[in-house]
């Protein structure tokens, strides 16, 4: 049975490797490249306020300010840097869940490939659980390590910086907190995952069976926020939608139970696991689960022949 | 041969669109048979296939190594192995990809086996499926069929597409290394003329209903095939026959039913050839000769 797991799992990464795995890893190397440039004061990014460049370390506040920092605020500080560094990366990955968990049941039976994998003795349920366990176990573990490697060549570069420069020494950016940082980071991925499971079960749904997924996907969400809309004057539908697309840490919903919630961390984890929003959520998943099983089963493959 | 029932299709109906696909099938398939489902396109088989394998439900019983297809198709899938359509198989993989996967998801799949019968082809582990002719797919696919120990094998159109070497390739393959008396098979094509050597059994299928179940010892005792002599003309056209053909500006007669002593006094007898019977069959010349 695992095997069976696995090695469907396997073929999923293959098929898929492009979005799931390289444009991750792409998108982190083209953004390494730029950190180094910044540093090696060849190039920068932004603008205003928020230039990313050497000439900001110009200001003597601001070196004061990062040589005098406390221990907690100069972590804080470099957490929250690494954390919008991997942004990007984080952006593109869930893109790419978004958009395999749209296209993976539709393409399958667009090139007829379906008839194929149907002809083996894997069962709707099993194919469809090694598909989320792609989107919500194995994504988050592709992309943690672009992460650390985006992260560890910013602090060398930053590092390197400093120390010719003579702001602070080498190893003053460097600590344990990074690898507690990125085991935080997985297991706040994992969540993120399955907060957003309803829309990716959703997505998957539609591309069981319809010929366009993506106006499929879309077109009954909207005729329920416009109805709604219309009809109660509220937009609570839209909101959950919203909230489910971004990050879980920031859901109002949530919040409004646990105001505490501040920083993705392990123990706002637990906040999530028992909050009732996130098990309708899995409750919701559930159903679509269910209906795509359906739906995959009893779907006309063959043409009048 | 077997009793054993490896497939029971009882009243077995389907509609598109209010077309009747499937009209009342009612067939069996046992142990040990070659049976070829033949008709002409649109008249329902890749359909019927389609409901054997667990693709499409349909109204009625049908019972597959006593699974109903639809709800245990993947526990019937480890007992039956199919070639439905050479373009299925997945593009993007390369030929060691695809026997991996089998081999991780089929329990009675040998891959040892599967790359001693590749070795004998121009098939290399490496090549992806998309750069492999459609005879190589084939072959691929036949590789993967032969390799998997299972006790039904269906075979949809195999060979449409593919030259006359390749298609002669497959089917002597499939006697000759597959078929051990033990296994069953079910092929459906509209080339009847090439597996006619192969088969067993025979169901006619046309606009989407059984028109002849047979199998091949039956009907060569059913029907005879008469070349009369030019001066018996007159006497074999009164023995209503069920069609008449020219054939190399001779005519030829086919008899259902009729005493062979007969018609070996007015001219050469022979069984006539499926294609021959098919074609008699589908042209639905049973009931315009017998209605004159």
């Amino acid at each position: 049975m695992f095997s069976v797991f696995f090695t469907l799992i396997r073929k999923e990464l293959l098929e898929h490797k492009v979005g799931l795995i390289f444009a991750p890893w792409i998108v982190a190397c083209i953004l390494a490249c730029i950190i180094i440039l910044v540093y090696l004061g060849i190039t920068e990014i932004g603008e205003g306020e928020a230039v990313f460049s050497t000439t900001r370390y110009e200001d003597e506040d601001l070196v004061n300010g990062i040589r005098e920092a406390s221990e907690k605020q100069k972590t804080d500080l470099i957490r929250t840097a690494l954390l919008l560094v991997g942004m990007p990366v984080l952006l593109v990955a869930g893109l790419a869940a978004l958009a395999y968990s749209l296209t993976t049941f539709s393409d399958e039976r667009k090139d007829k490939s379906v008839i194929f994998w149907r002809s083996l003795p894997v069962s709707d349920l099993t194919t469809i659980f090694s598909k989320l366990a792609v989107v919500v176990f194995c994504v988050p573990l592709i992309i943690v390590p672009s992460i650390i490697f985006l992260q560890i060549i910013s602090l060398l570069s930053a590092s390197t910086f400093f120390h010719f420069n003579e702001i602070v020494p080498f190893g003053y950016l460097w600590g344990f907190y990074l690898a507690i940082d990125w085991f935080r980071i997985i297991f706040s991925l994992w969540a993120q995952a399955l907060w957003t499971l309803p829309i990716l079960t959703w997505l998957m749904f539609t591309g069981s069976y319809a010929k366009k997924p993506i106006i499929a996907a879309l077109v009954p969400i909207f005729a329920i926020v416009v109805l709604e809309e219309v009809i109660l004057g509220t937009d609570r539908f839209y909101s959950t939608i919203f909230e489910r697309l971004g990050p879980w840490s920031r859901s109002e919903s949530l919040r409004n139970i646990f105001p505490e919630i501040s920083v993705v961390d392990i123990s706002d984890i637990y906040l999530l696991i028992i909050s009732s929003e996130f098990w309708l959520g899995l409750l919701v998943s559930a159903f679509l689960i269910i209906l795509t099983v359906k739906i995959r089963s009893r779907i006309n493959y063959s043409s009048v022949d | 041969m077997s009793d054993q029932v490896v497939i029971k299709a009882e009243n077995i109906n389907k509609k598109y669109e209010g077309y009747s696909v499937l009209k009342n099938i009612n067939f069996q398939l046992k142990k040990g048979q070659i049976m070829g489902l033949i008709g002409p396109n649109g008249a329902g088989k890749s359909t019927f296939i389609h409901a054997i394998l667990g693709l499409l439900p349909v109204l009625g019983k049908l019972l597959v190594l006593d699974h109903n297809p639809i709800n245990e198709r993947h526990e019937l899938m480890k007992k039956v192995c199919s070639i439905t359509d050479v373009a299925v198989m997945p593009k993007w993989m390369t030929v060691q990809q695809v026997l991996k996967f089998v081999d991780g998801v089929h329990p009675n799949f040998d891959i040892g086996k599967a790359k001693q019968i590749l070795l004998n082809t121009n098939i290399k582990e490496e090549h992806k499926i998309r750069t492999l002719s459609r005879g190589m797919v084939v072959q691929l696919h036949l590789t993967i069929a032969m390799a998997i120990d299972a006790e039904l094998l269906v075979l949809d159109e195999p060979t449409l597409g593919l030259d006359l070497v390749y298609r002669k390739e497959f089917y002597s393959k499939l006697l000759e290394d597959y078929y051990d008396g033990d296994k069953t098979i079910l092929i459906s094509t509209h080339q009847v003329e090439e597996i006619e050597g192969v088969l067993s059994d025979v169901v006619f299928l046309r606009k989407g209903e059984v028109v002849q179940n047979s199998s091949i010892e039956d009907l060569n005792k059913r029907f005879l095939e008469l070349r009369p002599n030019r001066e018996n003309l007159e006497k074999a056209n009164i023995l209503n026959p069920i069609s008449v053909r020219e054939e190399l500006g001779r005519k030829v007669f086919l008899y259902e039913e009729e005493d062979i002593n007969k018609l070996s006094a007015l001219g050469e007898v022979r069984p006539p050839a499926i294609a021959d019977l098919f074609v008699a069959v589908m042209e639905e010349r049973v009931k315009e000769v017998k209605n004159v």
